[in-house]
């Protein structure tokens, strides 16, 4: 179960159609799970010794994913246009 | 397929100011932001030395939250204040400022000066013909084409690592920030902050700050009616990958059951906003990280894109618009020169290292090893003082050609 999409989160806002902008790339993935520790949004998760994408509903588009991990298997792009992360209060 | 003298991507800080800058100078200049509003996905909860920023920030009236006039450093053990210092100048340090609300600004006085601005729009890849970055494509396939690129995308670089001029920065020199915003009464943020800036220490027992944070501390920037909290965690260290994302919300917890905001901050404080971001704090500590390319054929990069930080005062907002501002007037000359090649345009590395800010934001110059400080209280509480005092070294010769007074009166008041 995916924790975090039943916290609500305040202050923040997510517009939806993002499109899959980040992707684990399951040939170079060595299971570490360290894309797992990082996520503040709890967007991944270890399934079969892979890392996987729950959700990117809490997404902060802060890339540490795509920075932390040792085999580059994190593909990170920013989500389409106008939709994704919204905040006031950054 | 449209083009542009110059297209600047990204409407954060930098983005605006080189925009603004190319469009006075009668460039035809359009600014590209992935977010429906500027500065609506920058996370970065910041107070910005003003003293050197462009004249139309500082005298525009941009919306400011706050003046801070000081800092005060509180060293925490057993759950409470052992030992405080306050330092207190006659004029404001620094202004604490949202980051949408402000780009929001920015990005309007860039319009203003006749720069096009497009929302919603991110530019996934860059069009190169031979060797030179000819412009963006956009998420909705559209080719846009510039004569010059002025890349301030961020740290994540991603258009930079397109046109084979960046690599991806290391976890190392990458602290994840959990941030969070609290309503709080104007009167009560005036009393208990005095306009001064908080930094929180102490040793890793007391699991309140990360044990891989950049300087053992806690932020705590005090608004007009607000407070913005930040603590932070590199993503590695040593080798290692802690559980950032469990533990910078459990070392919140601990924060908050210390007596000062227990007692004091946390009862007049009502949580409105919970973020986290990236900021590429130590990328001017390795040298494999600061030695990339800012330029190349037809593009250049500006701020936290360029490896712009700035460990001392935390934001790189100035640094972003110190360079926005060379990378402008390099760009308009390449134009006038029509001569867009790295060669010409290595200029803006001579001028930016000449700056009197932007070389220190890449060295180990004026930066004290706080890591090295979480071993050893007293060498934390001596190194804790330095590294914010240390940026106070800059204000000490404009303090001889200038007095206080004058220096106030060229800031804005808030």
């Amino acid at each position: 179960m995916n924790k975090r999409s039943k916290e609500v989160i305040p202050g923040v806002e997510w517009v939806p159609g993002t499109g899959d902008f980040i992707k684990i790339n399951e040939e170079k993935c060595n299971g570490c799970g360290d894309c797992v520790k990082v996520c503040l949004g709890r967007c991944f998760g270890l399934r079969r010794r892979k890392a996987y994408v729950r959700s990117l509903k809490t997404c902060f588009e802060c890339a540490a994913c795509w920075f932390v991990c040792p085999e580059d298997a994190v593909d990170f792009s920013w989500p389409k246009g106008g939709t994704g992360l919204r905040t006031e209060f950054g | 397929m449209e083009k542009y003298d110059v297209i600047v991507v990204g409407a954060g800080f930098g983005g605006p100011a080189a925009a603004k800058k190319c469009a006075e100078a009668g460039l035809r200049t359009l600014i590209v932001e992935r977010g429906q509003r500027p500065g609506e996905k920058i996370v970065s909860g910041t107070y910005v030395p003003l003293f050197g920023a462009p004249d139309w920030i500082r005298e525009g009236n941009p919306p400011l939250e706050r003046a801070a006039y000081g800092w005060k450093y509180h060293f925490i053990k057993g759950g409470d204040i052992y030992l405080s210092i306050k330092v207190s100048f006659p004029f404001p340090i620094s202004y604490g400022m949202y980051c949408r609300p402000m780009c929001t600004w920015l990005a309007e006085q860039a319009v203003k000066s006749g720069a096009e601005l497009r929302t919603s729009t991110t530019a996934v890849d860059v069009i190169k013909e031979g060797d030179y970055i000819k412009g963006i494509v956009t998420d909705r396939g559209e080719e846009l084409k510039s004569d010059i690129l002025i890349d301030s995308e961020g740290l994540q670089n991603l258009l930079a690592i397109k046109a084979g001029i960046r690599k991806k920065y290391i976890p190392d020199a990458i602290e994840l920030c959990l941030e969070y915003d609290f309503e709080m009464d104007s009167a009560d943020v005036d009393r208990i902050f005095e306009d001064h800036i908080e930094f929180h220490f102490a040793m890793p027992e007391e699991k309140v700050i990360a044990p891989l944070g950049q300087g053992s501390v806690v932020y705590l920037f005090p608004y007009r009616n607000s407070i913005h909290t930040c603590i932070g965690q590199f993503l590695k260290h040593e080798g290692e990958v802690a559980q950032t994302s469990r533990l910078l919300e459990t070392y919140y917890e601990n924060y908050f059951q210390t007596r000062r905001w227990k007692e004091v901050i946390g009862p007049k404080a009502k949580l409105r906003a919970k973020m986290w971001d990236t900021c590429p704090l130590y990328v001017g500590l390795f040298p494999e990280m600061h030695s990339m390319p800012r330029c190349g054929n037809g593009i250049l990069l500006i701020g936290d894109a360029a490896g712009f930080e700035d460990t001392s005062s935390g934001a790189g907002i100035a640094n972003a618009w110190y360079s926005a501002e060379i990378a402008a007037d390099v760009a308009i000359e390449a134009l006038k020169a029509k001569d867009t090649s790295a060669v010409f345009l290595a200029k803006y590395d001579e001028l930016w290292q000449a700056h009197p800010v932007l070389p220190r934001s890449i060295s180990d110059r004026g930066r004290r090893n706080l890591l090295q400080a979480q071993k050893d209280e007293a060498l934390m509480v001596k190194l804790g003082f330095e590294q914010w005092f240390n940026s106070v070294y800059d204000l000490i010769p404009m303090l001889n050609l200038m007095k206080p007074s004058e220096i106030a009166a060229m800031l804005p008041k808030v």
